[in-house]
């Protein structure tokens, strides 16, 4: 049984991008493999201009807001760390079939130089550019967004020989896992979510 | 024979599947881009997945209810080997073309453009060998038909990043409206893009899906910048003020007006320039679109409307009456039981191929609306006066209903009124003036240039869009302005309710000879309209009355010969009798015994007004005195 794999581009991140991010990197994954029955939901980015689609399940959503929660804790837990996080693992009966790598570096929060000056027409100067930098920061960060969206759809449309018959449920029609990576020397540990369902004997469409 | 129907029916379900692709595609990019035809429920209360009907869950992917159009299409678009052709075209505006347009344009807009800002070609490329064992193969229609899953899904990912949606969702807006719009043509074939429009466009094509006997495409020509073009909010005309206004029709059917041909400056609009030769033809024999005007060639072999072609009659099968079970996983109510084969089939869109046609013509013109309402309807007098006010697409309605003058319009006709009260399933774009200018454009358009040239096009106040308005009157009269109309008819009320009634309101001044009425009566009756709007009360119309007086009043020295007692009324006429000397010299009692009367009428009018005159009083013992 072939894995297909998918590394998507790596997404230079600040720390209060990652949300945002990941929700719309990881419901579009789900989006093309949730194939059961679903109404579409369209969810407009609060931070960029960008609307991508939910598959409109909340037990779904819930799971993946969860997940994100897990990471962004890692990733205060380890900062300085480029997470390479294998989220989103399809498989059937411990098989996985296909393999997404989500790859975001994340950047070190800014020191607070303002608090240091006592000029204040020093503090005034180092803000704007700061504002300035971060609005250029955020709008190559939506066009890597974007590009990495069109990837995942890229692949998608590609890689089809390898899915696994859809079956007829509503939503999730596969087993998925999440999973965040954990470096050694952390006591964070593994978390794995897994989520089976009883499935016959895989056949492969060729 | 079991294999003759296995593969009978394997054709069949791929047949239906290839048909529902189609469809499924083109309710997918039309959702997206056409606000007038999106069904987002913006309540955010939407119909559990378990309550879909069966005919939205082709795909697994759940859309909300078709647009009368889709199905339409469906059964237009019988022949699965035709590409389905969608033009995503942006309605914009363009550089002023000449400086008379400033004449009737109180905005400067300019010519509606149109542009193809995306083409999406979905079809069905049948391959030229097709190997015996793959047509037999029980379950090639399931792989195919999951592929086709994620290929649609693919699609309305993608519809949601390319640069048009950011447009579509600001159309979507209700709170706004703006200069452009999104209109839509599908057809089977495609119309050379220009150069210009060639080299700017990028392409993309999704992976397609093989299928037995042929493979599934989709692939997109599409703008990959919109920066270029002028899109913005509407900004609202502010209301015109009409200086020579000369009084409504409504207020006194009676009334002569004089000859208008050369008093009456349109206030605006582009609607003309809508008709204008280069932007409407009125033929569109083949393809369906909801407000392009371009003429397409007739395509002979096109299946006609009428009995459904071969292909489409296969034999149904139990287990085909759904979307494709695959490997006998059920869902709760979602598999019909067998014994109901028939019955779900026909749910299944493979009744619509079937309905009878209404015309025997192919699909001659979807321009608006219902297409067969709109062949069948072609010749009616397309007197469309779109409701105001309804839905997102205000702007392009026509006037205030609250113009007290909109009773004189004709009434609407019934075609134009089903189109009005069915903008949510007009197959059309968003631009109602668009639909209106189908309606129009349904052959009556000479006779409306002509019946309009030379009449004022007023806006309503509401309309932000402009140009796209559109609005034209249909009165049969000439219509200045609106703008004063209803405190004018207040003022009429207030006319009524005084015994004293007033020379110069445009009513008795009708009533008069007209062949004595002299240009000053007229100027007095008009400068006496202008100050009248704001009139309300009876001393106001007291004052207008002085002034009218005194501007007609003989001057003191010579040459009375245009002084007419006619513009008074009776009860004057005894006061003035003295005067109807015209060509008298004046004396000095001549001059006491106007000015007596003058006095007199004043002192009427004051009482009028309720205040006493204690020059009266005052005036009565010299009068005997002297």
């Amino acid at each position: 049984m072939n894995c297909e794999v998918c590394q998507l581009k790596e997404l230079e991140v600040e720390h209060f991008e990652i949300r945002e991010v990941l929700r719309c990197i990881l419901h579009t994954i789900v989006f093309h493999r949730a194939l059961g029955l679903v109404r579409p939901k369209d969810i407009d980015s609060e931070l960029f201009e960008i609307t991508y689609v939910q598959c409109g399940d909340a037990e779904l959503e819930k799971k993946i807001e969860e997940k994100i929660d897990q990471f962004i804790g890692w990733v205060e837990k380890h900062p300085n760390k480029k997470s390479q996080a294998t989220w989103f693992s399809n498989k059937t009966e411990r098989l996985y079939w296909e393999q997404w790598y989500i790859n975001l570096n994340v950047a070190q929060q800014p020191k607070a130089h303002f608090a240091k000056s006592h000029h204040s027409k020093v503090v005034v100067d180092p803000g704007e550019c700061a504002l300035v930098e971060r609005s250029v920061r955020r709008a190559a960060l939506e066009a890597a967004l974007r590009e990495v969206l069109f990837q995942i759809i890229k692949f998608v449309n590609e890689k089809r020989d390898h899915i696994p018959p859809v079956p007829n449920v509503e939503g999730v029609s596969f087993p998925y896992e999440i999973t965040i990576p954990s470096s050694s020397d952390s006591s964070f540990g593994m978390d794995v979510i897994k989520r089976m369902l009883q499935t016959g004997h895989p056949t492969m469409l060729s | 024979m079991a294999l003759q129907g296995s593969s009978q029916s394997e054709s069949g379900r791929h047949e239906q599947i290839i048909s529902q692709f189609l469809l499924k595609s083109l309710h997918i990019i039309l959702d997206s881009r056409i606000p007038s035809l999106s069904r987002h429920d913006l309540s955010g209360e939407l119909t559990p997945v378990s309550r879909v009907r069966k005919s939205d869950k082709w795909f697994n992917l759940v859309l909300g209810e078709r647009p009368a159009s889709l199905e339409d299409l469906n059964f237009w678009h019988r022949n699965v080997m035709d590409p389905m052709i969608i033009d995503v075209i942006l309605v914009h505006e363009g550089p002023s073309s000449s400086a008379t347009d400033d004449l009737y344009t109180t905005s400067g807009v300019g010519v509606p453009v149109e542009t193809v800002i995306e083409r999406w070609v979905v079809q069905y490329e049948p391959s030229g060998t097709v190997p015996p064992q793959q047509v037999e193969a029980p379950a090639s229609y399931k792989k195919m038909y999951q592929k086709a899953i994620v290929l649609l899904r693919s699609l309305y990912s993608i519809m949601r990043l390319l640069p048009a949606y950011r447009i579509f969702k600001q159309l979507s807006s209700l709170n706004q409206t703006y200069n452009f719009d999104l209109i839509y043509k599908v057809s089977s074939f495609g119309e050379l893009l220009s150069r210009a429009e060639e080299k700017v466009m990028k392409q993309y094509s999704f992976a397609p899906v093989e299928a037995p006997s042929g493979r599934l495409s989709i692939s997109l020509t599409y703008q990959p910048t919109l920066s270029g073009f002028n899109l913005a909010p509407s900004t609202p005309v502010p209301p015109n003020i009409i200086t020579d206004y000369v009084g409504s029709p409504a207020a006194d059917p009676l009334k002569v007006f004089p000859c208008t041909d050369k008093g009456i400056p349109a206030t605006s609009f582009s609607f003309r320039r809508i008709h204008s030769p280069t932007s409407v033809p009125f033929q569109r024999p083949h393809s369906w679109s909801s407000g392009i005007h371009r003429v397409a060639p007739f395509k002979q072999n096109h299946p006609l409307c009428g009995s459904p072609p071969a292909h489409h009659t296969p034999p149904v099968p139990c287990h085909s009456s759904s979307p494709p079970d695959i490997y006998g996983y059920r869902i709760q109510g979602y598999r019909p039981p067998s014994h109901k084969k028939g019955i779900s089939f026909d749910e299944h869109q493979l009744s619509p191929p079937f309905l009878p046609s209404p015309s025997p013509s192919p699909p001659t013109y979807f321009s608006s609306g219902n297409p067969f309402r709109t062949a069948q309807g072609t010749e009616t007098a397309p007197v469309s006066i779109p409701l105001p006010n309804m839905g997102r697409n205000s702007r392009y309605t026509i006037p205030n209903s609250s113009d007290p003058n909109r009773h004189s319009l004709p009434p609407m006709s019934p075609r134009s009124t089903r189109l009005d009260l069915s903008s949510q399933e007009s197959p059309s774009s968003g631009s109602r003036s668009f639909r209106k200018t189908d309606a129009l454009r349904s052959g009556e358009l000479s006779g409306f240039a002509q019946l309009y040239s030379g009449q004022k096009i007023f806006k309503d106040s509401k309309d932000d869009s402009g140009r796209f308005s559109g609005i034209v009157s249909s009165s049969g009269s000439p219509r200045v302005g609106f703008s004063r109309s209803s405190s004018r008819l207040s003022f009429q009320d207030d006319l009524d309710d005084c015994d004293f009634s007033y020379p110069f309101v445009v009513d008795d001044v009708d009533t008069s000879d007209s062949q004595t009425r002299t240009p000053e009566g007229k100027e007095a009756s008009e400068s006496t309209s202008q100050a009248f709007p704001s009139a309300r009360k009876s001393q106001d119309a007291a004052v207008g009355v002085l002034v009218h007086m005194l501007r007609t009043a003989p001057p003191l020295r010579q040459d009375y010969s245009c002084y007419s007692s006619q513009t008074s009324k009776s009860e004057f006429e005894g006061e003035v009798g003295s005067g109807s000397g015209f060509c008298v010299p004046r004396k000095t009692t001549d001059a006491l015994e106007e000015l007596k009367s003058y006095r007199e009428m004043k002192d009427l009018l004051l009482s009028q007004s309720g205040t006493r005159v204690i020059k009266k009083e005052e005036a009565k013992p010299t009068a005997f005195v002297g």
